[in-house]
């Protein structure tokens, strides 16, 4: 087993021009990052990355910790924002739109990118209020009934309404890992955002709710546009239909999911899926 | 020997002991073949074998200390005539600092020679006792010792027996601070029961006048004037709600704004100004309420048609003790509001809320707990403080509702009463006691509701 030192890592990226694969889509295009740079302070997390999400598709985002997932993810929702030190350069689009206009408006941008956490984080609230939140604070209903119509469709739509149903006025704190982190994608969709952007959603889950959560994941593609980030590979390969590889900050291969996992054209990412690294 | 120096004496000893016990697992280590052979490392056999010996020396040298006054002062008083025996307590004291300063040398000539003889024995006892009290201590000490270091062998558990030497240590230190407020209660509790003797209770408690006049002259009827605490808890009540009126909301919202909203460079400029405000005497405070509110209060109220505005006045005070205290809620709801973890943020924006519904709907409800006991600390503050009210509000006690009037305090009457020369038996004084008793009383189930508010609201949520 070789390691690479970063130095190495460096000497790799002298050379490096150019993401391997088409990160970019044609027509299906319904996020596009152009040229994204994300600085913390003086520091470079994200070094020009180019890269779309197609409508309808699930986009696996996967390399070693560190090498600004997260980072990535959170631009396409300006959930950097809340983090003092945090520039973002670059264009990023959604339907067309530049999300980083000063026209924009953030709150809204938020309720149609949604995002579901690597830690499930349940408000200390009930069941219910946290589904409701969204559709509450975005005035999406006007009368109670259509708000427990909101709040049932997206707890069925997580599989988790059958084990909640009976004592929804419960602290959501009180359910299971697995069952919060369904409860935080039930409360993601109840604002019926036109992509989900997750951030390793199954790293506190047992092998069951993982499962279940990727069903989920599977039946939400069908209306949805995901991206998701994650550390298991098999993971990426059960859901997605495209993979994207970083690599320091760099987007160093993007393909097709299979392709990527059986083909991958870069060393960097051969090396790390064949698990020489990560 | 003084105290001192035998402190210092068993010091040493206990030093000599560490070193003794640490080599000798040293050498006990080498006929088992080596350091790594013994149960612990070798500073461990050396402080059980420390620990032996200052424990027991430690304790009687305290046990001592404590009786011997007692016990001393009990045999010299029976020597004394019958007459000095059937005295009051406060003249027996003064009998005891007589006999006593005649031992020390400090008066030669005795106001009765019956004296003479007790402070003979006086001084032979407590000769005898610092003696008998070194050589005790010492040999006990040494006892201990010699018992601790012949405990140690290499399979001797040094390791975890330091353990529970450590945890009787931390136990013993909290014993202080709970020992030291049952000691305070206790004295309180028997102070306000003399006074109950003199005035009922149900007169303090419910009673709606207060005038405790100087008893001059005990043949003057009701010389010893009205003890209706009321007023007094009204006035607290007034000033203290209109401070946490202004504090608390103000407090909120300033811990929102700096730990939310504002940037890093804004922070570093308001907290310290805050720090600023938190260290003004209260004092200053006082005259400000004094000098400049209170008039300016005046002033507008009258302007505005209100007649009868006094120059001393409940919300002078409030408004200014409410300044004070702006401070103090704001940093405790900081360390709250900051405690809240970034997670349940990110959850709340990553649905679009803005962040005055995060604030709303998720921090506040999350750092609940945390902002009500800051509030309850901050109404003791508020209830406990005087200096302000002393200056702005005034010494009279009125039954009022109008915070336009001038009122007192609690606090600020246990300071008028106590402050002088006093008889420590007259109702006057015992009612300051009485007064602390009740205040105690009233924070104390201030706490207990606050407790049972967040216990409820924890259940609920976590
Ligand atoms: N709030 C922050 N402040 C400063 N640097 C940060 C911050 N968050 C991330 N970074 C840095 O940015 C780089 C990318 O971090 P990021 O969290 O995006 O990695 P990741 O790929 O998600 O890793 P993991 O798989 O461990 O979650 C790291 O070098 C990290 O140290
Ligand atoms: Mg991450």
């Amino acid at each position: 087993m070789t390691t690479n030192t970063n130095d190495e890592l460096a000497q790799i990226f002298e050379g490096w021009s150019s993401t391997v694969g088409k990160p970019t889509l044609k027509d299906n295009a319904r996020m596009t990052t152009r040229g994204v740079d994300v600085f913390y302070g003086e520091k470079q997390a994200i070094f020009g990355v180019d890269l779309d999400i197609g409508k309808n598709e699930v986009l696996a985002m996967i390399g070693p910790s560190g090498c600004g997932k997260s980072t990535f993810l959170r631009t396409l929702n300006r959930m950097n924002d809340t983090i003092d030190i945090c520039r973002v350069k670059g264009d990023i689009h959604l339907d067309g739109d530049n999300i980083y206009d000063k026209k924009m408006d953030v709150v809204n941008l938020r309720a149609r990118v949604g995002m579901v956490f690597q830690k499930p984080n349940p408000f200390p609230k009930s069941i219910y209020d946290n589904v409701a939140y969204g559709p509450r604070i975005h005035g999406l209903v006007t009368r109670k009934a259509e708000l427990d119509e909101i709040v049932e469709t997206a707890l069925q739509k997580a599989s988790i309404w059958n084990e909640v149903k009976d004592r929804l006025d419960q602290p959501a704190t009180g359910l299971s890992g697995g069952q919060q982190q369904r409860l935080c994608i039930a409360r993601t969709i109840a604002v019926s955002p036109e992509v989900i952007l997750m951030d390793e959603p199954c790293s506190a889950l047992d092998p069951i709710a993982t499962a279940r959560i990727e069903e989920l994941i599977a039946e939400l593609s069908e209306n949805f546009t995901i991206a998701i980030v994650t550390h298991s590979m098999q993971q990426a390969a059960r859901v997605s239909s495209r993979t994207a590889y970083f690599h320091l900050g760099r987007l160093v291969e993007v393909g097709a999911t299979d392709k990527i996992f059986t083909a991958p054209e870069h060393r960097l990412t051969e090396d790390y899926i064949t698990g020489r690294f990560g | 020997m003084t105290s001192s120096s035998l402190f210092l004496l068993l010091i040493i000893i206990v030093a000599a002991v560490f070193v003794l016990g640490r080599k000798r697992s040293v050498d006990v280590a080498q006929s088992v073949g080596g350091i790594r052979y013994l149960h612990s490392l070798p500073n461990y056999y050396g402080l059980l074998a420390a620990a032996w010996a200052a424990i027991p020396g430690v304790i009687l040298l305290a046990l001592w200390s404590a009786f011997q006054d007692v016990i001393i002062q009990n045999s010299v008083f029976s020597l004394l005539p019958e007459s000095y025996q059937a005295l009051s307590g406060s003249r027996l004291d003064l009998v005891w600092a007589e006999i006593y300063n005649l031992q020390k040398g400090i008066i030669t000539e005795a106001s009765d020679p019956a004296f003479y003889p007790a402070v003979e024995a006086l001084n032979n006892l407590m000769t005898t006792s610092t003696t008998g009290r070194t050589v005790l201590v010492i040999a006990l000490t040494v006892l201990g010792g010699v018992w601790g270091w012949r405990l140690i062998k290499p399979e001797q558990r040094a390791r975890n027996q330091f353990e529970k030497v450590v945890e009787a240590l931390l136990l013993a230190s909290s014993m202080i601070a709970i020992l030291t407020t049952v000691g305070i209660v206790f004295s309180v509790v028997f102070e306000s029961i003399r006074f109950f003797h003199k005035v009922p209770f149900t007169e303090f408690v419910f009673g709606i006048k207060w005038s405790p006049q100087i008893a001059i002259n005990a043949e003057v009827a009701g010389s010893s004037g009205a003890f209706g605490a009321i007023p007094l808890f009204v006035g607290t009540l007034m000033i203290a709600g209109i401070a946490l009126l202004v504090a608390v909301p103000v407090g909120l919202m300033t811990a929102v704004y700096l730990v939310e909203y504002a940037s890093s460079r804004v922070r570093s400029i308001i907290k310290p100004l805050l720090e600023v405000l938190a260290g003004i005497p209260t004092v200053v405070y006082g005259f400000f309420a004094a000098l400049t509110m209170a008039p300016k209060l005046k002033g507008f109220f009258e302007g505005i048609g209100v007649n009868g505005v006094s120059s001393e006045s409940a919300l002078a005070a409030g408004l200014v003790m409410g300044i004070m205290i702006i401070p103090f809620v704001s940093s405790l709801a900081d360390d709250v509001i900051n405690a809240v973890p970034r997670s349940l943020r990110d959850g709340s924006y990553g649905l679009g809320a803005t962040k005055s519904e995060t604030v709303k709907q998720v921090i506040f409800p999350a750092a609940l707990p945390g902002i009500v006991s800051g509030v309850l600390l901050a109404a003791s503050r508020a209830i406990g403080e005087t200096m302000i009210v002393v200056m702005a509000a005034g010494l009279a006690a009125n039954l009022t509702a109008n915070p336009l009037e001038a009122v007192t305090t609690v606090t600020v009457q246990i300071a008028t009463l106590l402050v002088g020369d006093q008889e420590f038996d007259s109702a006057k004084t015992l009612a300051a006691f009485a007064l602390g008793l009740m205040l105690f009383f009233v924070t104390l189930m201030l706490n207990v509701i606050a407790l049972a508010v967040v216990k409820r609201f924890r259940e609920q949520y976590d």
